[in-house]
């Protein structure tokens, strides 16, 4: 029973994390419709500016993150307005295609950067913590999941209460009116790959402060990303921490009790399924058209 | 060229179905010509031009041809992104390995086998999963690629898991004898021309007009009395005997195969990147696609080995930008058009 337990507050704690990571990638497929497959390079990005940031300044992973948040927000909003915007209106496959070569270029040069070692981000106060009877919970996955719920309350607010993020609400909704409207759609469109990067970047510094990772770990997270997006509804936020907390939840009881890698099949299963059956996710509406027939 | 004169315009619209050898233009001739040519010089370079190297890269070449005009089908003629085509890539492979080593089948018997399988598997993921469209579409596909690798891994008794499975191939145990590079070489290249035929085929078929019609507006398809569901199904299950039976050769070639390398997202992206790069929906663009873009690859990997992977992600992300509609539509557009216009795709995609 406690193994339980504790499976399931480290399924939680860490579910929290992967939100975060997710909340942008949700954003990005629900207001533009681009599946952003560079969405784990960013993470991983992330990990290693607070993992250098750490190593050669002894900055801790909760300062580093801001460094990092900042340099991603920055890099997303340039790859959005030079090159995505360039090819928006093409078939899918384009920015399909796009992302992918995003991902490629970004990871491979990660790992001409800094090999494909596995790296951690050591801190004096991450791994210690305190107990509930028989469950350890961490300092360093209590920070990171409360640092997620906290940043996921302060984007509703930001697209609910300024300008800027209900620019970015209309223009999902329909992007010829936002336009009427004087919205710019080519600065909008960038904020909001910048924000998804930014909340990418910030996870993956805390990440790195809680498990170990390499370049090669980036297509995990973009996977994961899909289908907490599918399971929350897409570009709903809530139903993206809802989703990640789930995932987690799951990764953390099948680690416990199935054998081998069988719950990544029953992870995937569990998408399609969803695809298959609510395209909308398990909340909310579809802001794009999901299915041939109606 | 007096038969050109004696047929009617209108007979040559109403034969157009068929392989019609009269009123041909001499420059269709010179193309059937070149075509004959090339097939020749392709099925006697082994002999008196190639070396043993040189035949395994081309006969890589090849398979990437038939991987590349089985996503065209599905993703470039119906329109519908696939990103898991390469579920029947491995499963076709898994079917070669698993029967030859387990149930000591021959080769051969397997190659049906895997096909039958290929078809089995799009038809029955298509049913549900054809229903969605666009990134759904896609992301479901990859869902089922990326869980039907975890199964084969976690059927560890059957299919070997991670370990992988072995071809008996040499020995008293081999089931059929390896045929070697110059064995692989003819078995791709047949493959690759059965797949170049098909599309052709498929292509100037009505089958072909329902598909393009269905990429272009589905409802409108539709209304015109296209039976939407089956043109799809109809489809995705050639696309995935085809690809399933390149899995097949490529298993048996390989000896030794693993779930991680038979069912990778790589290869799924490259069929996509070589059908759209060289045309998607069209019959030439996916053969100049894969042929170019396996060559660079080789040449990169040659000239650049720590760095090939970094520079083919920017050729990617470039010819994007440069050459979204494929090099033979390019090719055509600026032919017709009578200039090079770079970068025009962009002033017709962008924001």
């Amino acid at each position: 029973m406690s193994q339980f337990l504790q499976a399931t507050v480290y399924g939680l704690l860490e579910g929290g994390l992967l939100a975060l990571v997710a909340i942008g990638f949700s954003l990005v497929w629900g207001v533009m419709n681009i599946v952003n497959l560079a969405q784990g390079a960013f993470v991983i990005t992330g990990a290693y500016i607070a993992w250098k940031l750490n190593t050669e300044l002894g900055l801790d992973p909760y300062l580093g993150m801001f460094v990092a948040a900042a340099a991603l927000f920055v890099a997303g909003y340039v790859i959005q307005r030079l090159l995505i915007n360039q090819i928006v209106n093409a078939p899918i496959w384009m920015t399909l295609l796009l992302t992918f070569g995003l991902d490629l270029l970004i990871v491979q040069g990660l790992q001409l950067l800094f090999t494909a070692d596995f790296r951690a981000i050591n801190t004096s106060w991450g791994t210690d913590g305190f107990a509930i009877g028989d469950v350890r919970v961490p300092y360093g996955r209590l920070a990171g999941f409360i640092l997620a719920v906290a940043v996921t309350l302060a984007l509703v607010w930001f697209m609910s209460r300024t300008r800027s993020g209900l620019a970015i609400r209309t223009t999902g909704m329909d992007r010829a009116a936002a336009r009427l409207m004087g919205v710019n759609v080519r600065h909008t469109y960038a904020l909001t790959f910048g924000l998804a990067a930014a909340l990418a970047g910030m996870a993956g510094a805390i990440l790195g402060s809680i498990t170990t990772f390499s370049p090669s770990a980036a297509g995990g997270y973009t996977l994961q990303s899909f289908v907490i997006a599918v399971l929350g509804g897409l570009g709903n936020m809530w139903g993206a921490l809802a989703g990640g907390i789930l995932l987690g939840l799951v990764q953390a009881w099948g680690g416990q009790y199935l054998s081998g890698t069988l719950v990544n099949a029953i992870a995937f299963g569990v998408l399609v399924l969803v695809l298959i059956v609510r395209p909308a996710g398990l909340v909310g509406r579809p802001y794009y058209e999901a299915r041939a027939e109606a | 060229m007096s038969a050109t004169r004696e047929e009617p315009s209108t007979t040559r619209v109403a034969s157009r179905g068929g392989l019609n050898l009269t009123g041909r233009s001499p420059a269709w001739w010179l193309g059937a010509a070149a075509l004959l040519l090339g097939l020749v010089v392709l099925v006697l370079a082994p002999t008196y031009l190639l070396l043993e190297s040189e035949q395994r890269t081309l006969g890589s070449v090849f398979m990437f041809v038939v991987l590349a005009q089985g996503w065209n089908l599905i993703g470039g003629f119906a329109g519908y992104p696939s990103f898991g085509n390469v579920v029947f890539f491995g499963l076709g492979g898994y079917t070669t390995a698993v029967l030859m080593a387990k149930a000591g089948a021959s080769f051969w018997i397997t190659v049906p086998a895997a096909a039958a399988v290929g078809l089995g598997f799009a038809v029955l993921m298509g049913i549900p999963i054809l229903r969605l469209k666009g990134h759904y579409f896609a992301i479901a596909t990859l869902g089922v690629a990326e869980g039907m690798r975890e199964v084969v891994i976690n059927t560890g008794e059957l299919t070997g898991g991670n370990k992988g499975i072995t071809v008996p191939a040499v020995g008293s145990e081999a089931t059929t004898s390896y045929p070697g590079n110059t064995g692989f070489y003819f078995y791709f290249l047949a493959l690759a021309v059965i797949s170049v035929v098909v599309v052709w085929a498929v292509a100037r078929s009505r089958f072909g007009y329902a598909l393009r019609a269905i990429s272009q507006d589905e409802d409108a398809a539709a209304a015109a009395g296209i039976n939407t569901t089956r043109t799809k199904i109809a489809a995705f299950a050639v696309s995935g005997v085809l690809t399933a039976l390149a899995g097949a050769i490529y298993a048996f070639q390989q000896v030794t195969i693993y779930p991680e390398r038979l069912f990778a997202v790589d290869i799924t992206v490259l069929m996509v990147v070589m059908a759209v790069l060289g045309g998607a929906g069209t019959v030439l663009g996916p053969v100049i696609g894969a042929v170019s873009l396996q060559y660079l690859s080789e040449w990169l990997r040659d000239n650049f080995p720590d760095y090939h992977t970094f520079v083919f992600g920017g050729i990617i992300v470039l010819a994007v930008l440069v050459v979204p509609m494929g090099i033979v539509n390019f090719t055509r557009d600026a032919w017709r058009r009578k200039r090079i216009a770079l970068f025009e795709s962009v002033r017709q995609y962008r924001l």
